[in-house]
């Protein structure tokens, strides 16, 4: 927690590719220990904000902050390390490894015996490992994977392998999570699910979380506050309520202003 | 809440199949009998063939490390063969005996793949691919080329090892020798696969951007890969030179290392078992065509047979096993439930 009470925040930040603005001086705030929801329609630039918080995109002009730390320059695997962990709106997995060996990539953050006793296997090395198990079992419970955890990653339908990223961005208990549009592909009751398994990881954990989402009852469900976005530009920032209910964002997102919201 | 969560018990999917910290006893069992083979049915020169297996197995297994496990492919291993073979050879010219050589092999292949790879590990594989090529043909200019150092292209007698008695000029013994290096370098490279240094190799392979996005440094993991690959055949190429008692640079051109690179993919590039059963067959096909008194017939079947298998075999020889355990497990699955 610091003094603006952001864990994470964008100070005019614009991100060009060639021409094209992807976003255009954009400062929003992502709420130390909140869960946020990024919501816009396609082209919004949610995902161009992702990148640009997680270090996967080159800056072209402003800050990014991690704790009022100046990270913008930082390569993404180190602000990986730093505690800012991302999943991707297309889920990159090992295909072809288990689902517990995709989980546990994401221990890579938790402090590691050296590269040497892992070669030589040393105990180091084994005491490591069963935490790691332990902390992954913990988490396909959580997302009720158990069952799945020996099966390879490309036997599972769309919505498990989605769930599988999940658990590979939470094992490390990140203080930062980003994710892209997790409950895409997810059925009504995956969707309430996922929204129940997130907020208890964040009420056991206290971490800072953004959503990318368009599902207006999952966003509801789970954030306590929306950042609107539109043509790379911040729209607004506020409650569910008071962003669905907002003109700009009606007419952004569904082209026409509603009186009452979805 | 967190207690709630974390009493939950471990459901009987989480607790099997229990993580397997040693290969099981079967394994062991069926492995040692296999090894076994040699020294109760074999004269001297099947004893020097399984020896020759051995060598080129463990340098197959380096390469599955780095080709299988990190997805990088490289044209050099039978270079990193050579570079082994040659540094042993320059010590042992010396007088040192095999615990130097040893070290010396080890250090040499480290060395020239940090020199090879730290320039280049951030190209796309395929062009990495190009400079392990280049690395490979440049090696053997210079083998070649440094005649008072290394015969040249003549090639020069190797001093056997003699480690605690055994001599490698006897095949029974180069069998021995190379046995007790390949079975504790194959339980590494087993046990890689229980690391998590393995599973950000796995990782770098089948997505970059998965693994930065949990904080892998790739450039650091390739490293290793490429280095504990060298390692791997460069202990290889010491093991070879020393069982056949010569080396020239022709054991260590680009057929030798495309030769491995074969091995790997028809064993099944996914597994270490793969690259022991690729070699296997690679040694023994040429021999097979001698034993049918047709070795000339090498060259076209052989071709034809490798690419046949490859073609068949998408996954290799250890692919095959893992699809008739997956298999059995699924019908012992079925079983339980009905």
């Amino acid at each position: 927690m610091n003094a603006t009470g952001y864990a994470m925040r964008t100070d005019q930040l614009t991100v060009r590719y060639g021409s094209f603005t992807a976003l255009s001086e954009v400062s929003v705030g992502l709420r130390a220990g909140a869960i946020t929801g990024l919501i816009g329609p396609n082209g919004a630039g949610k995902t161009t904000l992702l990148n640009a918080l997680s270090g996967f995109t080159d800056v072209h002009s402003g800050v990014v902050y991690l704790e009022e730390k100046d990270v913008t320059t930082l390569a993404a695997h180190r602000r990986a390390r730093a505690g800012v962990i991302r999943g991707f709106q297309t889920v990159r997995l090992l295909e072809r490894e288990s689902v517990l060996d995709n989980v546990l990539l994401g221990a890579e953050r938790l402090h590691q015996p050296s590269d040497c006793s892992q070669i030589l296997g040393l105990p180091a090395h084994w005491k490591w490992r069963t935490v790691a198990r332990s902390k992954a079992a913990d988490v396909l419970e959580l997302l009720g994977l158990s069952s799945d955890s020996h099966r390879s990653v490309d036997s599972l339908p769309f919505a498990s392998r989605r769930l599988v990223e999940v658990a590979r961005v939470l094992i490390s208990a990140p203080p930062v999570v980003l994710l892209d549009e997790p409950a895409a592909g997810l059925d009504q009751r995956g969707r309430i699910e996922l929204a129940g398994a997130l907020v208890r990881v964040h009420e056991q954990t206290g971490l800072t979380m953004a959503v990318v989402e368009h599902d207006i009852d999952f966003v509801t469900r789970l954030c306590g506050s929306v950042i609107a976005m539109d043509s790379g530009s911040h729209v607004m920032t506020g409650t569910p309520q008071e962003v669905f209910s907002d003109a700009r964002v009606q007419i952004a997102y569904f082209g026409r202003a509603a009186n009452a919201h979805a | 809440m967190t207690t709630q969560i974390r009493q939950l018990p471990a459901t009987p999917s989480m607790m099997s199949p229990p993580p397997a910290r040693w290969p099981h006893l079967s394994t062991v069992v069926i492995v040692g009998l296999i090894a076994a083979v040699p020294l109760v049915f074999f004269g001297d020169y099947w004893m020097f063939v399984a020896a020759k297996i051995l060598a080129f197995g463990i340098a197959a297994m380096g390469l599955q490390i780095l080709y299988g496990r990190a997805g990088l492919m490289s044209l050099a291993q039978g270079a990193f063969m050579g570079v082994g073979a040659y540094a042993g050879y320059l010590v042992a010219q010396s007088g040192l005996g095999p615990g130097i050589q040893l070290l010396a092999v080890i250090g040499a292949a480290s060395l020239v793949a940090l020199i090879v790879g730290l320039p280049t590990l951030r190209l796309s594989p395929l062009r990495l691919a190009i400079v392990t090529l280049a690395f490979g043909e440049l090696f053997n200019w210079l083998l070649i080329n440094s005649t008072e150092w290394t015969g040249g292209s003549q090639g020069a007698p190797v001093e056997p090892l003699i480690i605690f008695g055994f001599d490698t000029s006897y095949p029974l013994d180069a069998y021995l020798v190379a046995l007790a290096f390949a079975v504790p370098l194959t339980l590494f490279a087993l046990n890689l696969g229980q690391t998590h240094l393995g599973r950000r190799m796995m990782a770098i392979r089948d997505s970059e951007m998965a693994a930065v996005s949990v904080g892998v440094f790739i450039p650091k993991t390739k490293i290793i890969a490429f280095v504990l690959s060298a390692v791997f055949g460069g202990i290889g190429g010491w093991l070879y030179s020393a069982t056949t008692g010569f080396i020239a640079p022709p054991d260590f051109d680009l057929f030798a290392s495309v030769f491995l690179l074969a091995a790997v993919v028809i064993g099944g590039s996914r597994s270490v078992a793969g690259a022991w059963m690729g070699t296997a067959f690679i040694v023994l096909l040429p021999e097979g065509f001698n034993l049918i008194g047709q070795p000339n017939l090498y060259a076209l079947a052989g071709g034809l047979l490798l690419a046949t298998t490859a073609l068949l075999l998408p996954d290799g020889f250890s692919g095959v096993f893992a699809h008739i355990k997956s298999l059995i497990t699924r019908m012992r699955a079925q079983e339980d439930r009905a």
